[in-house]
């Protein structure tokens, strides 16, 4: 069997190196301090709350029905979330670990809220 | 002041929501007396209604307060931080057998 050739061990063992190295640079997470990436969340989360209600309440005084009553929701969440990125002066990184913090959190979770109020708005508005 | 202003501003809001939603009602009894199908709001109420949303998405971004740096090594993160875990500061070391020099203050 032919000697491997010093060369082919060398570069093996330094490509194992770049692996490795390669793979810790990967695995670099940045430290966040929890207290504050829960407390910005819970901001998020009650403001989409309040907005939820508000937003409820202006589709039923509108007499909006059906899809068109969501698409006030989607609306009025978007206002928010552009509202909660100025807040955050653009510069998102700095408080949240991620985009979909701002564009998507809360917004299922302030939907039921939405509808109740919607319906109850609706209901005192336009039917007694 | 400023929470103070954020919720008034909030509080106006909602007054207005409330003030459009009797507004509509009242529209609705008119057009049930004229006989007639109500289609949409009137243009006072579609106001009334945007304006309190202005007023009510300031209050809401505005109340629960600012957002706080997530990054550890951020610049407002670092004193408070600091003596949040006492279980690696020492006392009991060497540095206790150097006096400090204490040097009178010079002022110009």
């Amino acid at each position: 069997m032919a000697p491997t050739p010093r060369s082919a061990v060398v570069s093996r063992t330094s490509n194992a190196k770049d692996q490795t190295k390669k793979v810790d640079d990967a695995d670099e997470v940045p430290a966040y301090s929890q207290e504050n990436v829960q407390l910005n969340m819970r901001m998020i989360y009650y403001s989409r709350t309040f907005l939820s209600i508000v937003g409820g309440v202006i589709a039923g005084v509108l007499g909006l029905t059906g899809i068109s009553g969501f698409l006030c929701y989607f609306l009025i969440m978007m206002l928010a979330s552009v509202g909660v990125a100025a807040k955050a002066k653009f510069d998102v990184h700095s408080y949240f670990d991620s985009w979909n913090r701002i564009l998507f959190d809360g917004i299922g979770q302030g939907l039921l809220s939405f509808i109740l109020f919607w319906t109850f708005a609706y209901d005192i508005v336009h039917i007694f | 002041m400023g929470r103070r202003f954020d919720v008034g501003v909030g509080v106006f809001g909602a007054l207005l929501l409330a003030n459009a939603a009797v507004s509509t009602v009242l529209y609705r009894g008119d057009l049930k007396i004229r006989d007639e199908e109500f289609t949409f709001p009137s243009a006072q109420v579609v106001f009334e209604v945007a304006l309190s949303l202005v007023l009510c998405l300031w209050a809401a971004l505005k109340i629960p307060g600012s957002f706080l740096p997530i990054l550890s090594d951020a610049k407002e993160n670092r004193v408070t931080m600091f003596p949040a875990n006492l279980d690696f500061m020492v006392f009991n070391h060497r540095g206790k057998l150097f006096p400090p020099k204490f040097v009178e203050a010079e002022f110009s």
